[in-house]
């Protein structure tokens, strides 16, 4: 009896805790929202290259030679100036010196927009990755190459490894 | 879903998987009740919306705006209706409930939709009779954002509208850390037939901003006496006035940004030197926004939903159902308000850009009121022997507050002779058009001028115009077009009414297009006040400037007075809506069918 | 419970839970397909729609330092964008009798961008013996934002009538509007019993200052002239009526 009663009280609760499940919540501090707050639909990921934002003139002119120009430098350049490189700070977690790789933890990247991830660098094969070993943490410079690929020019443990 | 995940982002992943068990829940609880409707479960009530199926209920829901009471028509329980996210090459299934006492649809504006999914009563379907449930399904063949409304009735002016935002499958050309809508919209608390029938009796009803004597003292004591007499008259005998700006104005609108009026302070939370993009809606039924975020400069780079090469800015002016994605970043650690005042100046939507909720920035006063031009009226670009030279449209009308405003293009200090002007003919099949009941005026000499986003605008400031859209991508048909439709957009302001050629949509025959056939629309705007055409179904890709690269667009405002082009590929089979987008006119006639058999 | 029963419940569960889940997504409606006819019977856009407005441009007191006499003057239509049925009256009361009470029922066509083309009847109907006449006329927008009413009459008897109403707003503020207004009528022959006589009969005039709370409601002060002319003022001498009168209003105009 009492096993019937349970097994019913389980069944009818269970759907519930589904759609609570279900719902996308909301985010960002909702429980200080006295004032409505935006919903932020996240980051844009990884990006491929684009050309560079044309600034107008206030006379509205049209400039043609400005959209073909920027196409093949494979950068998205940012407020920092013409720099095309960024750089991170990063733990690594692998070393393929086979395919000249590491597999890098990083902190985000402002000047690319990256949030933090784990993921596979190829590393340019000029750079010297003797002292990269796994657990070093590193401060690294990455560069994008034609075809979007980000590629680590230079990469150096920061001296505080484990 | 791919492992891309800002730490920031919203909930678990929504997959089909979840939806399932989450529907199969609801049915167990509430299939001792189905079919009776009065106890089946309620779609989500979440303000986003993910995945491939959904469900959407219109109906009635109590509404506070402006601190009294009142009922909107929402979808799911909310104005604006919940932000649908789709991806790029899914198929979505969309169950719309319609819980309203009359028919309802719902339109999914900019999408390609096939034919009998484009929820236009008449054209795509019979629209979804009171409690009766349709399902929308078709495959996603686009991203960027969109947004969707009802097509029945005006109740899309009292609250069924919101976006959408379709993931592209090859991702983003522009990184970015943080992602909002931000949906422009008007309310008001009046009944929208009583709005229409108050249009109908006296068509400046809600203008409280008309030329007084007060006014008048003020020109004649800049200008003089007889240059301002001689102004009046020449309005006066065409029996219009420059200061017809936006049929409904704040008068009885509140402008909302994403549902929220101004006070309420709608906020988008950053981190300083992220990258936020703002999908800019413009969801109204009536209101031209100018939007601007002192402070910080925003990037363009899509308009209605279709790349753009970035292009910086300081300012532009949004039409109803056009859509900007911009791009800002704000370095600072302090708030900015985003701030998208009305084209008549009489009120403004406005919401903050901050790094903690909570926090607001200076609102800035609204920019003096525009006043239309001869420019305007069609008559730009004339010249007068001495004052040759002095094209119409190079002159910005303004109206710097109590001080109204000053010039008619080229005609400053020059009394309009009408008779001495040989040459100054309107073209025949304009001339038809003249003197009948649905037309007021035709545009002798419409002028392009696409370069400009239109009068209002301070100097100094960067402000975006159509040819500054300049698309990404080569467009996908390279034919040129095999002839060209020319239409008139034409209005008789005293009746209030709107149509294409002088003909409401119920005096006028289809147009018809060859499947597969590339066209010219050429489109001249006779009336003074800006019209946003929106053709259903096929793309409109404006004639800009910019060659194979012309940007492709859903809706296209067209300037009083202005005449422009865009060529359309017949691509897609069906009976396509084709009307100006400002409900009332709509509504009033401004509508045509498109059909391609 | 048995096995075979648990089995059973388990599998009546799960039949009910998908089906149920399958309810909730209804199949597809029959969609028509493209280019099919889908008849007249929904449109998408209703732009022959029918709109009723009523309008009193007169309802006042109206005063001369002795008596008070309340005048009305109104108009209502019904119809489409092209064709409506229009109805106009007007009436003095005055001394507890009901003088220059005209009642208009038209039909009104728009012929031109701003202009009306009226034709009906017209019962004069008061304490005075009631005329009738056929009615013929425009209504508009004059250039320079004049309202004009110009409408001709013939009566049973052949007698001609005619009538010429005219207007302006002037706005001293955007809401304090000042209204010269004027009426005028016209007889071609002398109507004794109703103290009207032939040619240029009686004019009645006004110039009201009003104030639009809202647009749709607005009290009005202002000063009018009634004055009678040629046969009319005989007439009205005769009667012992004043053949010229001006006279203090307040009032208000609405409209819905």
């Amino acid at each position: 009896m009492i096993e019937r009663l349970y097994r019913l009280l389980a069944m009818s609760l269970a759907p519930l805790a589904l759609v609570a499940c279900m719902n996308t919540a909301p985010t960002i501090a909702e429980e200080a929202a006295a004032v409505p707050l935006g919903i932020d639909l996240g980051g844009s990921g990884p990006v491929t290259a684009s050309p560079e934002p044309r600034a107008l003139a206030a006379a509205a002119v049209m400039d043609e030679t400005h959209g073909a120009q920027q196409q093949h430098t494979g950068e998205m350049p940012m407020a920092h100036g013409p720099e095309n490189d960024a750089h991170g700070s990063a733990t690594v977690n692998s070393v393929d010196s086979a395919q000249h790789k590491v597999n890098l933890s990083h902190a985000p990247i402002r000047e690319i927009g990256w949030p933090s991830m784990t993921m596979d660098f190829p590393v340019a094969s000029s750079v010297d990755l003797n002292a990269i070993k796994p657990g070093v943490r590193v401060n690294f410079t990455i560069k994008q190459q034609p075809g979007g690929i980000y590629e680590i020019k230079a990469i150096t443990p920061t001296g505080g490894g484990r | 879903m791919t492992a891309r995940r800002n730490a920031f982002c919203c909930g678990p992943a929504f997959t089909r998987r979840r939806f399932i068990h989450g529907a199969a829940a609801i049915g167990a609880i509430s299939f001792a009740s189905w079919p009776s409707r009065s106890a089946v479960a309620a779609p989500s009530r979440a303000s986003v919306l993910s995945g491939t199926e959904f469900q959407l209920e219109i109906g009635a829901a109590p509404i506070n705006i402006t601190g009294r009471q009142t009922t909107a028509t929402a979808v799911n329980g909310s104005v604006p209706a919940p932000i649908l996210r789709w991806r790029e090459g899914d198929t979505v299934t969309l169950a719309v409930t319609n819980r309203l006492s009359e028919p309802s649809s719902i339109h999914w504006h900019g999408i390609r939709t096939p034919s009998p999914m484009d929820g236009v009563p008449g054209l795509s379907f019979y629209g979804i009779a009171p409690g009766e449930t349709f399902v929308y399904r078709f495959p996603v063949p686009q991203s960027g954002t969109y947004w969707y409304h009802s097509h029945s009735a005006f109740q899309e002016q009292t609250g069924v509208y919101g976006a959408i935002v379709i993931a592209p499958k090859d991702g983003y050309a522009q990184a970015f850390d943080r992602d909002y809508v931000v949906m422009l919209s008007d309310w008001s608390n009046e009944d929208p037939d009583t709005i229409a029938g108050n249009l109908k009796f006296k068509s400046d009803y809600y203008n409280f901003n008309q030329r007084t004597l007060g006014t008048f003292l003020a020109d004649a004591q800049r200008k003089g006496l007889a240059e301002t007499v001689a102004d009046r008259l020449e309005w006066g005998k065409m029996r219009m006035s420059p200061t017809d700006i936006l049929d409904v104005s704040g008068a009885t609108y509140t402008y909302l940004l994403n549902g929220q009026p101004p006070g309420r302070n709608w906020t988008a939370l950053f981190r300083p030197g992220e990258r936020v993009r703002l999908r800019f809606i413009n969801g109204s039924s009536m209101s031209i926004f100018d939007v601007r975020i002192d402070g910080l400069p925003m990037t363009v780079v899509q308009a209605d939903g279709n790349d753009v090469v970035p292009v910086t800015v300081d300012e532009f002016r949004i039409s109803v159902a056009e859509t900007y994605d911009v791009i800002v970043q704000p370095m600072a650690d302090m708030a900015y308000t985003i701030f998208a005042q009305a084209e008549d100046r009489t009120g403004y939507a406005r919401g903050t850009l901050a790094p903690r909720a909570g926090m607001t920035a200076a609102i800035p006063p609204m920019d003096p009121r525009p006043l239309r031009t001869m420019a305007d009226m069609g008559m730009g670009g004339m010249e007068h022997g001495s004052m040759s030279g002095m094209g119409g449209s190079a002159m910005p009308g303004m109206d710097h507050g109590t001080i109204p405003g000053m010039n008619h293009g080229a005609m400053q200090g020059m009394p309009m002779n009408h008779g001495s002007m040989t040459g100054m003919e309107a073209s025949p099949e304009a001339k038809k058009l003249e003197g009948s009941v649905g037309v007021d005026n035709v545009a002798m000499t419409p002028t392009e001028r696409l370069n400009r986003a239109g009068e209002g605008f301070p100097a100094g400031r960067r402000v975006l115009a159509y040819t500054d859209l300049r698309a990404t991508r080569p467009g996908g048909d390279p034919r040129p077009p095999s002839r060209d439709i020319t239409l008139h957009l034409t209005g008789n302001m005293e009746r209030f009414i709107w149509g294409f050629d002088g003909k409401k949509f119920s005096e006028a025959e289809p147009i018809v297009l060859q499947h597969g056939e590339r066209v010219r629309f050429v489109l001249i705007n006779d009336s003074m006040m800006e019209h946003p055409i929106h053709l259903h179904g096929l793309w409109s890709e404006l004639e800009n400037g910019h060659g194979a690269y012309r940007p492709y667009k859903h809706t296209i405002n067209v300037k009083p007075g202005e005449k422009l082009s865009y060529l359309v590929t017949a691509d897609a089979p069906g009976r396509w809506a084709y009307h100006c987008h400002l409900l009332y006119h709509m509504e009033m006639g401004m509508f045509r069918e498109v059909r391609v058999p | 419970m048995s096995a075979f029963r648990i089995v059973l419940l388990a599998a009546a569960l799960v039949t009910i839970v998908t089906a149920a889940a399958e309810a909730q997504v209804p199949p597809a409606k029959e969609q028509p397909a493209p280019g099919m006819e889908l008849g007249g019977a929904v449109q998408p856009v209703m732009d022959r729609s029918i709109f009723a407005h009523v309008i009193f441009n007169e309802l006042e007191g109206r005063w001369n330092g002795s008596d008070t006499e309340f005048r009305w003057e109104g108009q209502g239509w019904l119809g489409t964008d092209y064709d409506k049925l229009w109805i106009k009256s007007e009436g003095t009361l005055s001394k507890g009798a009901l003088d220059d009470g005209q009642k208009q029922f038209l039909y009104s066509r728009a012929i031109t961008t701003y202009f009306d083309l009226q034709g009906g009847l017209r019962s004069d109907i008061d304490s005075r013996p009631t005329r009738n006449w056929a009615a013929f006329g425009i209504q508009g927008l004059a250039p320079y934002f004049f309202d004009l009413e110009a409408t001709g009459f013939v009566s049973g008897q052949g007698h001609l009538a005619a009538k010429l109403e005219a207007s302006y707003d002037l706005l001293l503020t955007q809401r304090l509007i000042l209204q010269p207004q004027v009426e005028v009528n016209v007889y071609s022959k002398s109507d004794p019993a109703r103290l009207v006589g032939a040619g240029f009969s009686d004019i009645d005039t006004g110039l009201r200052l009003r104030y639009e709370f809202s647009r749709k409601f607005a009290p009005y002060i202002g000063v009018v002239y009634e004055g009678k002319f040629g046969q009319t003022a005989n007439f009205a001498r005769r009667a012992g009526e004043g053949t010229s009168d001006v006279r203090f209003a307040f009032g208000v105009r609405v409209w819905f």
